[in-house]
């Protein structure tokens, strides 16, 4: 293990020093922006292994990684137009962004989700060494595995025991680094959402419109529904879907639907997927499905097991999986509810049972 | 008295071992890699997750005890009731019961935001910070599942005074991030969006019921105006204002969050506050806070170590040893059920 010091004007040389030892599989603690960082070759498997055993990190759990300019990013990761946007107005700063990786990078750097996190930062050393390595570089910190990160060099060999010291080749000493706090994680990758097709409602024959000024009219118009649809919970399990845009009046439309059974404590239930109530011969369920992007979630929620005679199950919607919808259409009496803006003030509904 | 206790409300598997307010071992699964698993982070769901972790968390929660504290017993199991992700809670409890029942051990239901609001009571094992309590305290609870304002009297003993009718501080925050193309979770992005340009107010978003003379707090007007505003700018004017447009939003969030709880010390005359969840994790809104505090005379308390401002079983113990001293422990293991909506009683 070496240690080169940083002065006033040998920059330039531990560079050359640094990526001689990055492209041997080396690794190399380095400061940046943030935090004292543990760096290696983010194309070089073998090295990125050694990267892990070093951090005693359990596998499966991503790394970002230093680029040096946008040209870079474009290599590794996927990106619309939107999302170059976003990407040239946070960057360079104080974000890992998150984005779909094309796997140019060693896998083991990646999420579950095949993303890949990204760092470009306003850091000359940094931004100086990617440049000359040419190829992205690991930008994890040089703490172990669940410790704290390291601000100096002290600290760190502090905390290593000596078998862990022999992973290091090199150590570049820029004295205590300031405070500041580790970046702030952006996932811009947006998953890939199968959107409800119009098609999936076609049997469902009766269609109603409504036009609503107020919150108030939109709770009507949902007390009025369930107190005529009600009945078919005697004999089936009821499911309402309510689709439409954030902020358009679901869970108004959901207060509406409780009144009816005298629920008067509704509140959104995003943040739990889903709130449950005590009503007649059944269970009231309240879902929103606004945080669940992902197929497999689905299936973890276990939702089948709810869908039963007696109980009543809303869904505020946005878009997502037609597979999930048709699992429950087989069982339960559904019906879809679609709210619209017209107005900041004015809503369209459609019901269709 | 040792009390091991178990939190899983939520997403983050978490298990602690405390003697009254001092926290001996602390484990949270998740938090701190959920923040760096970027996989589309979700309040994933959670149950199996739970199931997996759970023995491994409790055994290495036990073995540091007993490593650090080896003549030290322990006595009694602490487990989160509510409120909560049902399927979550129930991993919790259904452990709870079988190491009481195994080892024979007491059990003492929980509260989640009875530990929330005692956070910023609790101590390292070396008694650190040392605050007394001094009753009463108003409390303002901001999490991304809660907002609500307590007046806490005494020890166990609060009074709801406030609180959402529709969406949570910062679910708000975060479904702001997520218009703005910013990912889930987006209140950390928002706030550090906002410090760059000094969390100006440029946009006046309105602030629904804010003059309303009730306590509670409503996001969805917000939210509602939000959305349409970005729908009459071009993809290009959003990213150009990408900062402002955070900044005005997260700043709407708070002038509620503050002028509520301001109208709370007013009606209460209590003028020692706490802020306390997720959302007190945000260093504007403590600064904010702070002024309150000064303006009015208070004092104000924030979780002492950063891990209390999210889910974890920490505060959940502490909760059960002042339950413990008024022997309010769980008569009948078996009846134990998750609640969902639980309310603070």
């Amino acid at each position: 293990m070496k240690i080169l010091k940083t002065q006033s004007n040998n920059l330039s040389e531990i560079i050359k020093e640094t990526v001689k030892i990055l492209t041997a599989g080396g690794l190399v603690v380095f400061p940046s922006d943030t935090v004292y960082g543990a760096l290696v070759d983010a194309q070089n498997e073998q090295a990125v292994k050694k990267l892990i055993t070093f951090k005693n990190r359990p596998p499966g759990k991503p790394i970002s990684v230093f680029v040096s300019d946008f040209h870079m990013i474009k290599n590794l990761v996927y990106f619309d137009k939107n999302q170059e946007k976003i990407l040239k107005e946070i960057l360079p700063g104080c974000f890992t962004v998150v984005l779909k990786s094309k796997g140019k990078v060693s896998h083991l750097l990646e999420s579950e989700k095949k993303t890949l996190g990204l760092r470009l930062i306003n850091y000359q050393p940094i931004i100086d060494l990617v440049k000359n390595f040419g190829k992205p570089i690991t930008a994890t910190s040089a703490n172990l595995g669940g410790k704290k990160p390291h601000y100096s060099i002290g600290s760190l060999l502090k905390q290593l025991p000596n078998y862990k010291k022999k992973l290091i080749d090199l150590i570049v000493d820029a004295g205590k680094l300031p405070r500041n706090k580790p970046s702030t994680v952006v996932d811009i990758s947006f998953p890939e959402i199968k959107v409800l097709r119009r098609g999936d409602f076609e049997f469902l024959k009766n269609q109603e419109e409504y036009i609503s000024q107020s919150e108030n009219q939109t709770k009507e118009i949902a007390k009025k529904m369930i107190k005529k649809l009600d009945f078919h919970r005697l004999s089936k399990p009821l499911t309402i879907i309510i689709e439409g845009e954030l902020g358009v009046g679901k869970t108004i439309f959901v207060k509406g639907l409780a009144e009816y059974f005298e629920i008067e404590n509704i509140i959104s239930p995003s943040f739990v997927i889903f709130y449950e109530y005590l009503i007649t011969k059944g269970k009231f369920f309240h879902f929103d499905l606004y945080n669940i992007d992902d197929k497999e979630e689905f299936k973890y929620l276990k939702i089948e097991k709810l869908v039963k005679k007696n109980n009543l199950l809303v869904f505020e919607w946005g878009e997502k999986s037609a597979d999930f919808f048709n699992l429950i259409a087989k069982k339960a009496k559904v019906i879809y509810i679609k709210m619209s803006y017209l107005t900041q003030k004015k809503r369209k509904i459609i019901i269709k049972s | 008295m040792n009390i091991l206790a178990i939190d899983t409300s939520c997403d983050e598997t978490a298990i602690a071992i405390v003697k009254e307010r001092k926290v001996l071992v602390n484990l949270i699964y998740s938090q701190i890699l959920l923040h760096r698993k970027w996989g589309g982070v979700v309040p994933s769901i959670a149950k199996r997750a739970h199931e997996q972790r759970i023995d491994f968390l409790i055994n290495e929660a036990v073995k540091r005890f007993k490593k650090d504290f080896p003549n030290k017993k322990i006595d009694t199991v602490a487990v989160t009731q509510g409120p909560g992700l049902a399927v979550a809670l129930e991993v919790g409890i259904k452990k709870s019961k079988e190491l009481a029942k195994k080892h024979q051990l007491k059990l003492i239901n929980v509260n989640h935001l009875e530990g929330h609001i005692y956070s910023p009571f609790v101590q390292n094992r070396h008694s650190n910070p040392n605050i007394e309590f001094n009753f009463p305290y108003l409390v303002l609870i901001a999490s991304g599942g809660h907002t609500e304002l307590v007046i806490f009297k005494d020890h166990l003993n609060y009074q709801i005074i406030g609180e959402t009718i529709d969406d949570a501080a910062g679910e708000a925050l975060d479904k702001a991030g997520k218009l703005l193309g910013l990912g889930y979770p987006g209140g950390p992005v928002i706030e550090k969006l906002a410090e760059k340009v000094n969390n100006q107010d440029f946009y006046r978003f309105p602030r629904p019921i804010i003059s309303s003379d009730n306590l509670n707090f409503s996001f969805s007007g917000l939210k509602t105006s939000f959305f349409y505003f970005l729908k009459k700018l071009s993809s290009e004017e959003k990213v150009k204002n990408l900062y402002l447009l955070a900044s005005s939003f997260q700043e709407a969030v708070f002038d509620s969050l503050i002028k509520k709880t301001e109208k709370a010390i007013f009606q209460t005359k209590i003028n020692r506050l706490l802020l306390v969840g997720g959302v007190a994790n945000n260093l504007y809104l403590r600064k904010r806070f702070r002024q309150l505090a000064k303006k009015i005379n208070g004092q104000v308390f924030f979780p002492p170590f950063k891990y209390l401002n999210g889910d974890n079983a920490a505060m959940i113990g502490v909760v059960a040893s002042f339950k413990a001293k008024k022997n309010l422990f769980v008569d009948n293991i078996e009846n134990l059920d998750r609640i969902p909506r639980m309310k603070l009683a």
